[in-house]
């Protein structure tokens, strides 16, 4: 049992220990691992010169997203349906109260307005108290409303830089940061490079909260993560110059986050871009792989 | 009464064993001794006046009564207990009587046949609108899924240790508030007017 079982620990122990990573090889025996932790112990102190490091970079990127503040404008046929519904349901409806209220003071009006009018007759009925009418108080209830000012809807007639949160209120909006990746200086989903000992969220997390903004103090993004699982990974490989035997390229996993609250202002060269306007910024390569999950629901 | 009866006793007792004599200084008018009533003879029975007294008799029959008691209460109890609650109605399924009013139906209206054609139409055009949204709501899920898949798998090719880190559930996660999209935005620094409300609701307890 010790020999399979310490033949099984070896891959993953070397791994934990000397924080390799595999190659592209068939794991055939990644699926005894719930047994290797009891070999763990026994095998604690195997050899660290075992094992070739994966060629993979890995980073962790995080997708955060401003979720749309306000309802979306209606295209014509939803226009034209709301409009449809409304008439139907008033149509199948019965009389409201108020309604009703409405209709007896009518009556009343036009019988007091009538030339054999008892008005003895009337007050004995209501008490003669003076009763305010339905239709007077639908006006005061207007004119409260008027005296109520909404925020206005649309916001950017102005023209609202990109860097603002505040950008279009009806969209979702994505997170961009130009970082210098090799050479160049791009523009894509803040990432930060895995170190030894932490889960790919925790790399993610450590690249939101190391953006230039936040390290100043000035942009406080506060996110929640939806989950341990990344949403999509890019895999590309360096040019032939960088690449050695060590690093062929880099794995970037995505991992999505919704933005609770945040204060951004505009010095820092941030962009909140909806998806349909990810093109002008992304690399087409890069922009495939992110479109996927960027979902625009 | 029982003194007379021992007084009796006394006497046939005396008149049978006495000597005759004429000694009466001490001796009652009856001929035998007798000291007064609290000084019975020997030969008497004992019944001194605490133990003829009536009320001690009920200290045994008290407590089993109330006992007794308590017992039938108890049963009663548990009767009522047995008995299922009764069920709490469920208001929305009842309609309110006032709905059920004449007065307050609505005059049915006459629509033209260009009116029933065009929603008739509309209808149908909204139906077509909802498909295609739906079709491309389910495609873009799909491509999430499935970008979600290519990323575990690459993840499992680089490292054990990381997928299986991924794949734990997150309990920090729930519960998950958010404010979903309003018709306005918010307004900065709004004050919302104060109200009083009466709740009329019926609480109902079993």
């Amino acid at each position: 049992m010790a020999a399979p079982c310490s033949r099984m620990a070896n891959r993953p122990l070397w791994r934990f220990i000397t924080n390799v990573r595999r190659t592209g090889l068939k794991h055939t025996g990644v699926r005894q691992i719930s047994l290797s932790s009891a070999c763990r112990a026994a095998t604690q102190t195997r050899s660290k010169t075992e094992g070739v490091p994966s060629p993979w970079k890995l980073y962790g990127a995080v997708c955060l997203q401003r979720l749309p503040v306000i309802s979306q404008e209606r295209n014509p046929i939803e226009d034209q349906f709301a409009e449809l519904m409304h008439q139907m349901e008033l149509e199948r409806s019965l009389l409201s109260d108020h309604e009703q209220r409405l209709l007896e003071d009518s009556e009343r009006m036009t019988r007091k307005q009538a030339d054999n009018y008892d008005s003895d007759e009337e007050e004995a009925d209501y008490g003669g108290q003076e009763t305010i009418t339905a239709q007077d108080q639908e006006d005061t209830w207007e004119q409260k409303l008027k005296h109520f000012q909404p925020a206005l809807r649309d916001r950017d007639v102005g023209g609202t830089p990109l860097g603002s949160v505040e950008r279009c209120l009806g969209d979702s909006l994505v997170l961009l940061v130009q970082q210098t990746v090799g050479k160049e200086t791009i523009w894509l989903l803040p990432q930060a490079q895995w170190e030894a000992g932490e889960t790919l969220r925790q790399t993610a997390e450590r690249g939101l909260s190391s953006l230039p903004g936040q390290l100043c103090g000035e942009a406080d993004f506060k996110a929640t993560f939806l989950g341990n699982t990344p949403c999509g990974v890019y895999r590309y490989t360096f040019p032939k110059e960088v690449r050695t035997e060590r690093c062929v390229g880099a794995k970037v996993f995505f991992f999505k986050a919704f933005l609770s609250a945040g204060s951004a202002s505009q010095k820092e060269p941030f962009l909140w871009v909806k998806k349909t306007e990810l093109q002008r910024y992304l690399k087409p390569p890069y922009l495939e792989k992110v479109d996927r999950f960027i979902l625009n629901l | 009464m029982s003194i007379a009866v021992s007084r009796a006793l006394c006497r046939v007792l005396s008149r049978q064993t006495a000597v005759p004599t004429n000694v009466s200084s001490l001796m009652g008018v009856d001929g035998h001794v007798s000291q007064g009533p609290w000084f019975a003879s020997v030969l008497t029975l004992k019944t001194s006046a605490p133990l003829r007294a009536e009320p001690k008799k009920k200290k045994k029959v008290d407590p089993r009564r109330e006992q007794m008691v308590r017992e039938r209460l108890k049963k009663k109890l548990k009767k009522l207990e047995r008995v299922p609650p009764e069920l709490i109605p469920i208001e929305d399924f009842t309609t309110p009587a006032k709905y059920m009013d004449e007065t307050r139906v609505r005059g049915a209206p006459q629509l033209p046949f260009e009116e029933s054609e065009r929603r008739a139409l509309l209808l149908k055009e909204w139906s077509r609108y909802k498909q295609t949204q739906h079709r491309a709501e389910m495609e873009a899920v799909g491509l999430a899924v499935e970008a979600q898949r290519e990323a575990l798998e690459e993840l499992r090719l680089e490292s054990e240790e990381l997928y299986q880190a991924a794949l734990r559930p997150d309990p920090l996660l729930f519960p998950f508030n958010h404010q979903g999209p309003s018709y306005t935005p918010p307004k900065a620094q709004y004050e919302a007017p104060e109200g009083k409300y009466n709740n009329i609701t019926k609480v109902y307890t079993q």
